[in-house]
Order: structure tokens, then sequence, then C-alpha cells
């Protein structure tokens, strides 16, 4: 059955292909396949079911669109069934979070997808921001070493999306304690408003919507965001909260210098998968250049869709999505670390929070 | 606060609107009767459909489905004895053993009514918790987490039975269950043997319908014959209306218990409902009847699972942290419409606060009177010969399970509870202190290493942990100044209960059974204690905590097994072959898909065991096969594709 749906796709493929012409849209009357590795109502899923209507509205043919839940294993699970069932028609699509890249750029056990290989869609921010509490004394990014208590981090694994917020703290040589454990940024937050936590990094949605009146209260200090990219380096403002530096400016402020070094290199890495890439859409490895074109050409239409515009300021301040050859290069590039990068990151992880490898 | 509650119910009260709801009222009620499958199955089924209809229909049309499935999982428990859902595990052992009597008239309508007063009591803390439950939550810490954990381990207390050894050993299996997967203090994996399937460890779901469903399912299909041997009284709710009076109290206080589940995030309706199960044991007099059909049990847990699900809604609505699996796609549902709950939700949208209560309310009370409208229907099945409905039941649960992962270690992990749930039953174990401890394990380590890591030693002074520490001492303190007080006499401290099997169905503990489960048990706490040095020292705590009581338990119990061992396999052979052709249906679809050995399944069941002439059971064979496809298909949308011939 399976081999009768690989050739079935086969030749729905050239079908395709061959009347691409004729056709009015290379994937008119076709269902896409959106795989989440991660549970209903989480975050990604939503980003999913956010982008969903823009997309079946300008990818050529207006395909169905049919965001599919596959959680288990910390979203390795739901990856390793794309390994094996994704098409190669562009008609299959991971959609995930840096939750999956980790475990693979770490080589953890039971991987059994190559990330590295897969062609990239297309890719959403996923920007945070750090902030504290006021009962630091801290009131913004330079003062970070100044802080009158213990600064307190909440978090969830070491090994998964908390690990660029725990790079950053090794990049600014900051003294925090990490109490890892949590079961998701939610419960974090919650710990941080009852005052048990004084440290928190939360991602685009929830801070807009959750922090941002934190603030306004006079309960949170916004300190910092991971930065987007600029040139091939994670150093500019991210759009989500242009008032504040990013991690590279921070550094720069606080040791007269640019960052570099291994630390930097690592964080660097991680952070741009996890915030500037912290969305992507992945791809079988053998899909056509036809199809990631059209995907590319659609980005460009939602970015300049004057609805998604107003939606996404609704939600995201305004992020855009990323297509083309310099996303791809930028994540595969990210996906695939030197060895001393990894090594780093091994020892790091082993050492300083317990992770097997 | 009336003004925009009363615009509210009239915005409610739009005929779409109110169609939407009860829309999705249905298909909660058929979704909660539906064992393994439960709120989550119904939201997410429902979820493509709440994108057509405007946001206060569609969130209505959530809620329904929501707040209706621990009213009809009820009528599940009670008729089939395997849990609609994972939390009405003490439904199924109280109400079962009382249908079997032929009492499940006044089991039912005890649990629908308790139900639907759990439901209003989550209501009314909703509404009136909009200003004031957002203190409540935020007093509660780690620490006041881990506290209420720790009441939840004293109330199960209550469960162990007569046999100390047995019960006691059977909650240490369920921790030691409970600790399989990623440790919450550092990063290990435990007990994994390197399967990605472990890492999230066991599914609730999965456990609780290994342990209880299938074992039942086995039971009452080697007995042959029907559920009950005796005529249903369903149509006598009379008696239901009085039972349900004289435990109104106990019900309001399930139904508290149950609203402070709710509150604290990914606790859920599992622990509270067998919190509140165990303060019905501890605030009974005669204790003698729990496990043989006692229906205060029923209305406890009735009551508080209902108002824990409701109470889910708090902190999702307040702090965007859903309290629950189902709050959390409703939660993704209210971003997608964009509200973005949070303190300030109920100054911004006033209105769609009172219309989530109202709704919650309004199903509350219409899904309990449709649930006593369609039992009298219901209770016939348990008067036809059970092999006709375990084929089909049987396939649901497999669906239920897969909805975990959608991977066969789904459908594996559930033959291989069943079996040791079937062990237990006919060992002479409790199950429920084994589903207990496997439910509380996760959060009271979780809990432990947060408080300690945050706080030192120092929150045991908080006043918090103080408060919910008298809940354990002044009992505690009680019982001790009565024994003190009535010291000689036998029946002063509280007599130990026994709370799973019911009297009629099975006989004496299986001395072969007995044996070998204290030996399967006492391999699984020596490879534990192998593995457990392999750990980091802080993810050892927890399963040296249940190794260390556990595996003397279990030696003293395999010691005693050889002695008292007498070869009477014989007796359970009938049903230790339909667990090993369970297995063997396991391995088929494995190996071969889903199509072929489910189609061999049901023949086998209707042909060899329901005895059911060809014809009748093709047609009946052919719609039970046709919708168990269809709903592999419209819930995940793929079955099990064979390993070694690639059929689904």
């Amino acid at each position: 059955m399976q081999g009768l749906k690989i050739s079935m796709a086969a030749v729905l493929l050239m079908g395709s292909t061959l009347s691409a012409a004729a056709q009015d849209g290379q994937f008119a009357g076709k269902t896409i396949e959106v795989v989440v590795p991660f549970g209903e109502g989480g975050a990604t899923f939503v980003s999913a079911k956010f982008l969903e209507p823009y997309f079946e509205k300008h990818l050529p043919g207006n395909p169905d669109i049919d965001v599919v839940s596959r959680p288990g294993g910390g979203s390795i699970l739901g990856a390793n069934w794309f390994e094996q069932n994704a098409k190669s028609d562009g008609t299959t699509i991971l959609f995930t979070t840096s939750s999956t890249a980790n475990p693979f750029v770490l080589g953890q056990e039971g991987v059994d997808y190559r990330l590295a290989d897969y062609r990239v869609a297309f890719s959403h921010p996923f920007s945070a921001v750090a902030y504290v509490s006021p009962s630091t004394g801290i009131t913004s990014a330079a003062d970070i070493k100044n802080s009158s208590t213990p600064l307190l981090y909440g978090g969830i694994a070491a090994a998964a999306s908390d690990l660029p917020g725990l790079l950053s703290f090794e990049v600014l040589d900051i003294d925090v304690r990490s109490v890892l454990g949590f079961n998701g940024r939610g419960p974090v937050r919650l710990a941080f408003e009852q005052g048990e936590l004084n440290l928190d990094y939360q991602f685009t949605p929830v801070y807009l919507t959750q922090v941002v009146p934190s603030v306004a209260e006079g309960r949170a200090v916004p300190l910092w965001t991971g930065g987007s990219m600029v040139d091939g380096v994670l150093k500019g403002r991210d759009p989500i909260a242009p008032e504040l530096p990013s991690v590279y400016e921070v550094y720069e402020a606080m040791n007269g210098e640019t960052p570099s070094g291994i630390e930097w290199e690592a964080f660097q890495g991680v952070a741009s998968v996890t915030y500037a890439y912290g969305l992507t859409g992945y791809m079988h490895p053998d899909t056509s250049k036809e199809v990631l074109d059209a995907f590319a050409t659609a980005a460009a239409a939602i970015n300049a869709d004057p609805e998604f515009q107003a939606e996404s300021q609704k939600v995201t301040n305004g992020a855009r999505l990323n297509a083309g050859p310099n996303t791809e290069a930028a994540i595969k590039a990210a996906l695939s670390p030197s060895d001393e990068v990894r090594t780093y990151l091994r020892n790091l992880l082993s050492e300083k929070f317990g992770v097997n490898f | 606060m009336i003004e925009p509650a009363l615009s509210a119910l009239d915005a409610l009260f739009d005929p779409i609107r109110l169609a939407a709801l009860f829309a999705g009222m249905l298909v909660g009620m058929v979704f909660g009767m539906l064992p393994g499958l439960g709120g989550v199955a119904a939201v997410s089924i429902l979820l493509p459909f709440v994108y057509y209809l405007d946001d206060y229909s569609g969130l209505a049309m959530l809620l329904g489905a929501i707040s209706v499935v621990y009213t009809a999982d009820t009528i599940t428990s009670v008729l089939l004895g395997a849990p609609g859902s994972p939390a009405s595990a003490p439904t199924a052992i109280e109400g079962h053993a009382l249908a079997k009597k032929g009492e499940a008239g006044r089991a039912l309508g005890v649990g629908f009514l308790a139900s639907m007063v759990g439901g209003l009591v989550g209501a009314a803390v909703l509404f009136f918790a909009i200003p004031i439950a957002g203190p409540i939550v935020l007093m509660l810490g780690t620490p006041e987490l881990f506290m209420f954990a720790l009441v939840g381990l004293f109330f199960a207390s209550s469960m162990i039975g007569k046999d100390l050894a047995k019960g006691l050993a059977a909650a240490c299996l369920g921790v030691l269950l409970g600790v399989v997967g990623p440790a919450q203090a550092a990063a290990d994996f435990r007990f994994t043997f390197g399967q990605v399937y472990l890492l999230d460890g066991f599914s609730l779901t999965i456990v609780a319908l290994g342990l209880f469903g299938v074992a039942e399912v086995i039971s009452m299909l080697a007995a042959g014959g029907s559920i009950s041997h005796e005529r249903m009284k369903v149509t006598k709710w009379g008696d239901g209306f009085h039972d349900f009076w004289k435990s109104r109290w106990l019900v309001l206080r399930a139904s508290i218990i149950g609203v402070f589940g709710g509150f604290v995030p990914a606790v859920g309706a599992s622990a509270s409902t067998w919190v509140a199960y165990g303060h019905a044991i501890r605030s009974t007099k005669d204790k003698t009847k729990f496990g043989k059909g006692e229906i205060r049990g029923i209305a406890a847990s009735e009551g508080a699972n209902n108002a824990t699900v409701i109470s889910d809604l708090v902190p999702t609505l307040l702090f965007s942290v859903p309290g629950g699996p189902a709050a959390a796609i409703f939660l993704g549902a209210l971003f997608s419409f964009g509200y973005y709950p949070g303190p300030r939700m109920i100054t911004q949208n006033p209105d769609l606060m009172f219309l989530i209560v109202w709704s919650v309310a309004l199903t509350s009370i219409v899904g309990a009177a449709l649930c006593f409208a369609v039992t009298p229907m219901l209770a016939r099945l348990t008067r036809i010969p059970f092999a006709i409905i375990a084929a089909p039941l049987i396939l649901i649960m497999v669906i239920g399970a897969y909805q975990s992962t959608s991977t066969m270690g789904d459908i594996f992990m559930l033959f291989l509870l069943g079996g040791l749930g079937w062990l237990m039953k006919h060992g002479g174990w409790p199950r429920a202190p084994a589903l207990v401890g496997f439910v509380l394990a996760g959060p009271m380590e979780q809990y432990f290493w947060l408080t300690n890591q945050i706080h030192g030693w120092s929150w045991l002074t908080r006043p918090g942990v103080l408060i919910i520490g008298s809940i354990i001492f002044i009992p505690f303190l009680l019982s001790a100044y009565r024994w003190v007080r009535a010291h000689g006499q036998e029946t002063a401290l509280q007599v130990p209960v026994e709370t799973d099997e019911d009297d009629a169905g099975t006989p004496q503990a299986s001395k072969g059974v007995a044996l070998v489960l204290a030996a399967i048990a006492t391999v699984l706490f020596l490879y534990a204690l192998w593995e457990l040095f392999s750990f980091n020292p802080a993810s050892r705590l927890m399963p040296a905590l249940t190794i260390v009581p556990g595996l003397p338990l279990a030696l003293w119990l395999l010691v005693r097994g050889v002695r008292e061992f007498n070869n009477d396999f014989e007796r359970d052979a009938r049903e230790l072959w339909i667990l090993v052709a369970l297995v063997a249906y396991a391995f088929v679809v494995w190996a071969i898909g889903l199509s072929i050995p489910t189609g061999l399944l049901i023949a086998w069941m209707l042909l060899a065991k329901a005895k059911m002439r060809l014809w009748t059971s093709l047609i009946y064979g052919g719609v039970v096969f046709a919708i168990i496809r269809v709903l592999f298909e419209l819930l995940r949308g793929d079955a099990p594709v064979g390993a070694l011939i690639p059929l689904s």
C-alpha cells in the first residue's frame, strides 16, 4: 500500500508537472498535509492554523490545507513519522520548531529524521523577550549584573526550547540559577507572577498579550530580545520589540567589543533556529524547484496581503514570512554546526545540566 | 456584573448559537460514552467545524462538548465497567458492581445528578471566580501544589484494601509506571529501553483503559452471557434521586475538591476524582461496601470530575495557562478567534466570559437530562450477550489508545497493560492504588523538585502549605485521639477497605496468578533498581521512593506466593486464551496492518464467542468494521500500516 502510495504520488507529480502549463495552478484540487509534531492547543499548532487560510489563498491552484497534530516524544515521533511518510511533491510539510531541531543537532537517541537534508518551504520568526521582576532592582539590560537578589530562571528542559535562553546567559556571563522541570512556559510565567521566579523568556504571542500588560502595570521589566538576522549575523533588533537591544548589542555594551568565540557561535546557531527561523515548514529532500519556488512566491504574496498584515500586526507585531534560497541556506547552516560547536554544546549540557547522550 | 451576564445570556439564545452548543453537546456525549475517547477527541473532531462559525457559536460548540463528557462517561463506566474516561475509573469500580446486581438505575441516577451539580458548581465558581479566583490561583505556588499532591496520596491510602502487602505493592507498581519517561528534575529519560515511544512516559488514557477496561472485557467475554443477570431497573429513577439527596453534602464537598483540582494546571480531573473518592471512603462510616457497589463513591467522583473539567477553564481564562488537555485545545480556539485570555479579558470581553459560564451551566443541566432520557435504551445493551458488544468495545478502546501518539506502541501498550490489569484482578492486587500512584507520581516529583530548588526548605512555613497540610493532620490527630480513647477496641482505627473487586463476579484470588504477578513485579523492581544507578542524583529520588518499599513487598509476595501455590490456572484458562488472542491481534496489526486482523477479530468474537448466525454476523460485523475504519479516518487520518506487509 505504501509502495502504491509512493508510485501514485510519482504519477500525480509527473502528471502535474506535465500539465502545469495547461492547469491554472500546480496544487489545484490537492490537499497539503501540514504535520505539527505537538499537541492541538500548542503555540505551533495555533500558528499553523493562523497561516492556513493565507497559504490556501496564495498557493497556485488554491489547495486544501489540512493541519494535523502528531505529538509524542517531545516532537521526535511526529518528525520520525514525516521521515517515513513524506511525499516529495510538496503535499506533506513538517511544521515545527527548535524542539525538533535541537535533538537533531545534538545527535540524541531516537532521532531518525535527517532535518538538515530537508528542503525549507517557508519560515516564520518566533521571537523571544527576556524580562525580570522589578524586585531584582534591575531597570534595563545594562543592569543585569547588579541584581539585588539571586536570579532564578524557570524552564522545561535544557536540551529543548530553553537552550538558546540558557546559552544567552553563558554569552553574557550572568550568574543565573536555572530551575528546570516545569510543564511548559505557561506554568513558568505563572510562577514568575507568583514571585517564585524572577527571570523569564517568553515567545512572541504570549509576550505581546501577557507580558506587555504586566510591563505596563510595573510588574515586569523587559530586558532584551534574541535578535534578528542581519547579513548572516544575529545582531539586528527584533520587530516584536524594536525598542529593546538584542543579545549581541547587550554584549557589546557590556564588554566594549563584538561577541565572538565558541559561546557566541553556539548561541547564534541555536538561537537562529529558535527565534529568527522559529517556525519552519520543512519538505521532503527530493522536492522539486517548482514546488519550492511556488512556496517562495506564495510567501511573498502573503507578506503583501493587507489582511495578513493587519492580522499579524495584532498577533506578532507584524512579523513576516521568510522563504527562498537565503532562508534555506541560513537554516541549513544552523542545523549543521561545526564539530567544535557540537562538542561545546554536548559538554555544556552534560556537565552543567546532566543531559545524557 | 449583572448587565454583561444578562447580555451574554441573550447572545447565547441566538438560534444558531444554541444549535452549535447542543451539537457540541451531542458530540461530547458520544465521545464521553466511548471508552478512551473523551474531551480531547471530541474537541479535536469539532475543531475544524468551529472555524466555519462565528466566534461565540464556535466557542459554545466546544464548551458544549467539554462540559458533558464527564456526565456521559458515567453510562459506559456503570453499564460496561470500562471507564468512559480515565477520570471515571472510580465510577467504573462502584457503578459496575451495582449494575451487576441490577441496580444500574440507582448508580446512573446518582452519577448524572452528581455530574450536574459538579458542573453547576464549576460554572458558579467561574462566575464568581472572575473577580476572586485570580488571587487564589496566584496563591497556589509550587509548594502548595506539592501539598495538594500529598493530600491526594493521603486520601488514596484508604484504597489500599484488606491485603496490605498487595495494596501497597500495587501502589508502588503504579508509581513505577508513572516515573517512566522524562524525569522532572534532571535531563534523564528513565526506563525507556531506548524506545522513542516511551520518551513521554505512559499515557493516562492507556493505563486506565488497560488496567480496568481490557481486563473487564476479558472477564465478561469469558463468562459468557450478558452483563447483568438480573433485570435492570433503570426506569426506577426515584431511588437515584433519593440516594443523591442523602449524599448531597458529599457531592458538594467533592465538587469543591474538583474545583481546586481544576485550578492547578496540568493536574487534571483524574487526580481530583481519586481524591474525592478517597474522601468519600474516609467520610463514610460503614466502609465495607466500597469496591462492591457503594453509591457514595459514585456521587463523590462524578461530582469532582465535572467540577474539575469546568474549573480547568479558570487558569485558562485568567492566565492563558490551560488547566487540562481539553482546555488547552479550547485555548487554541480562543487564540484563533483573536481572544487572548489574561487578567484583562474580564474587563475587555465580559460578554465572552459570561457566555462561557452560561454555556457550561446550560449544558450541565440539559446534558444530564439527556443522559437520563437515553439510558433506558442503552441499558438494554446489558441484557444481550456481551460477546456481541465486546468486538466494537475493544476496537473503540484501540482507537482511544491510538489517539496518544498514533503509533503501534499505543496498541501494544493497551494490551500489555491490559495483561497487567488482568493479572492484578485475578491475583487479588487492587488496581485503584496502582492508578492513583501512576496519576500522582508525576506531579509529586515535579512539585517537590521545583519547590526545593526555588525555596530550599523555607517553603514548609508558608501559610498555604500549613493550611493544606492541616487537611492531612487534623483527621490524623482525630483518629489518633479516638484510638487513644477507645484503646483496646478493635474497630477504633479506620477499617481497611476492599475497594477493587465485586463480591459476586470474582471468587477468591487465583494462587497461580498471584505467584506469576509477584514474580513479574519482583523482576520489574529489580531491573528498576539496577537502572536507577545510571541516573542523575536528582532523578533518583522518586523511583527510589517506590523501589525501596516495592522490592521487599514484591519479594515477600513472591515467598508467600510460592508457599501458598497450587496449580489453579485451569480455572482462568478461558480468560487467558482471550488475553493471548488480544496480544496476538496487536502483533498481527503491527505486521500486516489494521484491516485483516480486525476483520478476523470481529469474526472470531461474533461466530465463536457470540455464536451468531453467519449472515447476521456478516452484516453486523461489516457495519462494525466500517464504523471503526471511519473513526480511524475521522480522528487521525490514517490507520496503522503493517510493518511486514504494508497494508493498512
